[in-house]
């Protein structure tokens, strides 16, 4: 059976997703937060690296259903009194409806296009987000006060939903590795029009992986939100988020299943450690990290075991 | 019935007419060359045929049905394909990825079937020693290989072939004119834009002639290539 057949990097992802069920059992509250954030980065990452690194198009406004996530969430606990992972679910169909609707004309926007066009309606939407509730009068964003969630049950709940998120997310990109829908975004992301020649309608299979992209991105959106108990709308439709996805993608290695993962943890732990010794000045630290890694890694931290193979071999990479 | 024809195609940019009120027949198992000088509109036949430009009045029909207006990837998927004047790739795929693809969605093959079938057609046009290489370290005669084998792949039974043959040496050229011959024996149409004539006169059972965005002559090769009007705006008079 070709789907039961894993690769060794298969094989080891599965090994650490047991011991990591197991983590907390081991590990205290500030290792169990540590580890909450990185897989919360490595599921917005990996959603990010969907699209952009399988079927090429590079998205400037992903942040836009972090949003939509988190506010719908908070929306449907606050004013429908739903629990938790309904209101999750739920507001994963809000962004999924939305993203239908704003990745049909977008996504006919090629290459630089698609990204100044994308990075302007992230914008748009935070300062839609930021007026709503004076527009519309209708109570959902707080406006510039933003909105406080009740004080959560503990943080296991967070720990494994953003582990089960992460999962998901690496688990959809082994399967664009090896699928026929992945087979046809490669296709699109290296040569759109001759894909388009060749039979694929490029159109519907971007608008998937995009549409797929924000749920899974308005899931942990709506994770975060719900962990942190405080959503304002500047935070969470904010461009940073964009470029955090996108500067741990490409660290760690785009249009690969591992690379987002392993830039997660990565600039999370740099972050973290350098922060804590150098408060003021950890940011040059970790600008310096960013730029050593792509002159040294062009292909990101998940190319490292072939550039060693390929030094090793004496053939210039 | 004929597979493909073309009513009254006109294309125009702005004032200029690339294509003016041009009609063809294609009959099932022929092939058709297509000539004229530079500019005289035959790559944008093909694009409007296949889809790539919208025709500004006439129509294309495959097998009875208008088609113009439909994408390219239906238009594929329907039946007519091309490849392209400068040939392109999926140049980090390797080569059986490539055709691969075209088997995935232009046939809607599953995966076994379409490697399966990948694997046949590289063999066909000789690149099955090539296989497993990144489409980008291809050298131009190879790359035209691929690109022929990437269209039969989508299962299209009209190819459109632009320029297929440039930029070969001569015994290239031999072996492509007898490849495409296997190509029309495995049930596929062919149209040729070529500028090779010892290859169109070899290969094309009729030929059409473009000039100015109109037909001006149409017929077999010998009398097609005698023609006055042809000598004057293509061949030359040295040719004859």
């Amino acid at each position: 059976m070709r789907f039961l057949s894993l690769g060794p990097g298969e094989v080891a992802a599965l090994l650490l997703l047991l011991l990591l069920l197991l983590f907390p059992a081991a590990a205290g509250a500030y290792q169990i937060r540590l580890a909450t954030v990185i897989f919360m980065w490595a599921a917005l990452a990996g959603s990010w690296n969907l699209l952009a690194g399988y079927a090429g198009a590079v998205d400037l406004g992903p942040v836009v259903y972090y949003g939509v996530g988190a506010f719908a969430t908070a929306a449907l606990m606050l004013r429908a009194h739903l629990p938790f992972l309904v209101s999750l679910v739920l507001a994963g169909g809000v962004a999924m409806v939305i993203a239908y609707a704003v990745g049909t004309p977008t996504l006919r926007l090629r290459g630089a296009y698609f990204a100044i066009g994308t990075l302007a309606l992230a914008e748009s939407a935070k300062q839609l987000a930021l007026a709503w509730d004076r527009l519309t009068g209708i109570p959902l964003t707080g406006g510039s006060a933003g909105v406080s969630l009740p004080l959560s049950a503990g943080y296991l709940l967070f720990y494994y939903v953003m582990l089960a998120l992460a999962s998901l997310v690496t688990a959809a990109a082994l399967w664009l590795g090896r699928s026929k829908f992945g087979y046809g975004l490669r296709a699109i992301g290296e040569n759109d029009r001759l894909a388009e020649a060749s039979g694929v309608n490029i159109h519907r299979l971007k608008r998937r992986v995009y549409v797929g992209s924000a749920l899974l991105i308005a899931w942990t959106g709506g994770t975060a939100g719900y962990w942190l108990s405080y959503i304002n709308a500047s935070d969470f439709f904010g461009a940073g988020l964009t470029f955090q996805m996108v500067v741990m993608v490409l660290l760690g290695g785009l249009g690969t299943p591992f690379g987002p993962p392993l830039g997660a943890l990565f600039l999370t732990l740099a972050a973290e450690i350098l922060g804590t010794r150098f408060v003021y000045h950890y940011l040059i630290a970790i600008g310096v990290l960013i730029v050593a890694v792509s002159l040294f890694m062009p292909a990101g931290l998940a190319g490292v075991g072939r550039l060693l193979r390929s030094r090793r071999a004496g053939v210039q990479p | 019935m004929s597979i493909l024809e073309v009513r009254a195609l006109t294309k125009s940019f702005g004032s200029l007419v690339a294509l003016d009120r041009v009609d063809l027949k294609l009959a099932e198992g022929e092939i058709l060359g297509i000539i004229g000088p530079n500019g005289a509109g035959k790559s944008t036949l093909f694009n409007l045929i296949a889809g790539l430009e919208r025709p500004s009045a006439g129509a294309v029909y495959y097998r009875g049905a208008a088609i113009s207006g439909l994408t390219t990837d239906a238009v594929c998927r329907l039946g007519i394909t091309k490849t392209f004047q400068i040939p392109q790739l999926f140049p980090r795929m390797s080569v059986l990825e490539n055709v691969f693809v075209a088997g995935l969605y232009g046939k809607g093959a599953s995966l076994g079937p379409a490697r399966y079938q990948a694997e046949t057609w590289l063999e066909f046009v000789g690149l099955a020693d090539k296989a497993a290489a990144a489409a980008e370290t291809l050298s131009l005669p190879e790359r035209r290989r691929l690109d022929l084998a990437r269209v039969l792949a989508t299962d299209a039974r009209v190819l459109l072939l632009d320029e297929n043959m440039a930029g070969l040496n001569q015994r290239e050229v031999a072996a492509s004119v007898a490849l495409l011959r296997q190509v029309r024996d495995r049930g596929r149409s062919l149209m040729v834009i070529e500028h090779i004539m010892r290859a169109i006169a070899d290969l094309a059972d009729r030929v059409l002639v473009l000039n100015y965005g109109e037909k001006i002559a149409e017929g077999r090769p010998r009398d097609v290539m005698r023609d006055p009007a042809v000598i004057k705006a293509y061949l030359g008079e040295a040719y004859t």
